[in-house]
């Protein structure tokens, strides 16, 4: 299983460590992650949109056309560029004067985009052509006695008439692919709420925040899960940013998805990154070590 | 009086995807379940696309308007019975205050970014090292000579 590696901006430049850890533990399950030159930012799908679709669609584009030519599907781990190259393929496939319009566009460097490839995000390249089976038999240290509460987003998922990833409603696949991991996924009342990246107005972003990380607090999990850089800043650094306001501590530490599959691999604490984190549990990492 | 652009609907409904809007009944299901109409009563897309469709929306089309509240999670469009996509007309909102020089400053600022550099985070030599501590390559430059031409 071979992809082209769509690193984006945000986790080559901010949190390396979810790089290094995926370009470690995915080969353990069969995929080779191709290094393909040339990609720019995939363009990201609140602010650079909201400027302009049609500059957002092209540069999208351009990035898709790139991996066309290397004849590789893209795996991206951040649900931002995800959404924004699998709905830039979709409204080219759906919109051929469109598609006409970009392509015209690519002519000026010599490229055309034909739609022959799709972006895909990690995790469903887990779920759905790696496989929960091959996911366990990469497993040497079962993260047993793990509380885990899951955070999905929002760009992983909507719209999902294009996306097709899961139900957005009551979504499965992290779920799916944390259990061959060992540890334990706790249901919590805020699991499918939104880590408000895009909203403008800072007292609804840290009312947002402060319902979310309540509510995993009520559950007694011994960290959050996600699958998405945007999230995790809104949910690590903006949790101190929160703690600054509150007379209360949040202290619930935030994984990224392969950071833990890692850890269930054999990785300890430190080499896949935990303690770069501003949020930073003790407990845990003695549980995970 | 309210300045009411009867025309206003035609711009939108010749933006993709946020073509659906003569669809909309105003049954209100993308205000039940929006984040954040739930914490600012103030914001209601419901509204917003009545807004559009009136030919009312210059009270949108600000550099502080409501519709930065948003914060794109999609859950309108998932609800809407109509298939009337809010969250498009948002974003086609937007593009318009985009066009007339209104972005938000931090908005305006990550664009800048990208249009500069053609990442929305610059790289640093600390970031490169950083990398180069947990065994990654050093960043390349985008080729931005590609990027220009292309927009």
């Amino acid at each position: 299983m071979k992809y082209a590696f769509f690193l984006g901006c945000v986790i080559p430049t901010k949190y390396p460590q979810f790089e290094a850890v995926a370009r470690k533990s995915l080969p353990k399950v069969g995929v080779e992650l191709v290094d393909v030159e040339g990609f720019s930012c995939c363009p990201e799908p609140w602010n650079f949109k909201s400027y302009n679709i049609m500059a957002w669609l092209t540069i999208a584009a351009r990035n898709l056309a790139i991996a066309e030519e290397a004849g590789l599907d893209i795996l991206t781990l951040c649900s931002g560029c995800f959404a924004t190259l699998a709905e830039a393929h979709h409204i080219l496939e759906d919109k051929p004067e469109l598609k006409e319009e970009v392509n015209k566009r690519l002519s000026k460097i010599g490229k055309k985009y034909n739609g022959t490839i799709s972006a895909k995000h990690v995790v469903q390249v887990l779920r759905d052509d790696v496989g929960v089976e091959q996911i366990k038999k990469s497993v040497t240290r079962p993260l047993e006695n793990i509380r885990v509460g899951v955070h999905y987003g929002c760009h992983l998922l909507k719209p999902s008439e294009t996306l097709r990833v899961d139900d957005p409603a009551d979504p499965r696949i992290l779920e799916t692919i944390i259990k061959p991991l060992g540890a334990e996924v706790i249901p919590y009342a805020e699991r499918l709420s939104c880590c408000t990246g895009a909203c403008q107005d800072e007292e609804m972003i840290f009312k947002f925040r402060y319902n979310k990380l309540q509510s995993l607090e009520e559950a007694q999990v011994d960290c959050m899960t996600l699958v998405c850089p945007a999230c995790f800043e809104a949910f690590d650094l903006g949790q101190v940013m929160l703690n600054r306001k509150l007379e209360k501590k949040f202290n619930i530490p935030t994984l990224y998805y392969v950071q833990l599959l890692g850890l269930a691999q054999g990785l300890k604490g430190e080499e896949v990154g935990v303690t770069r984190h501003k949020v930073r549990s003790p407990a845990l990492l003695e549980k995970l070590n | 009086m309210p300045k009411i652009d009867l025309d206003f609907k035609k711009k939108l409904t010749r933006v993709e995807y946020a073509d659906f809007l003569s669809y909309c009944y105003q049954c209100g299901a993308c205000v039940g379940d929006c984040p954040s109409a739930k914490l600012s009563p103030a914001f209601n897309p419901r509204e917003i696309v009545l807004r559009v469709l009136l030919g009312l929306a210059e009270p949108l089309l600000k550099k502080d308007s409501i519709i930065w509240q948003c914060t794109t999670c999609y859950t309108c469009q998932e609800v809407c019975p109509q298939g009337v996509r809010p969250i498009e007309v948002i974003t086609a909102l937007k593009n318009i205050i985009s066009a007339q020089g209104m972005l938000p400053d931090g908005i305006s600022a990550s664009v800048g970014i990208i249009k500069d550099t053609g990442r929305v985070v610059l790289v640093s030599e600390a970031i490169n090292k950083r990398r180069t501590e947990q065994g990654l390559t050093e960043l390349k430059p985008v080729p931005m000579d590609e990027l220009n031409k292309i927009l």
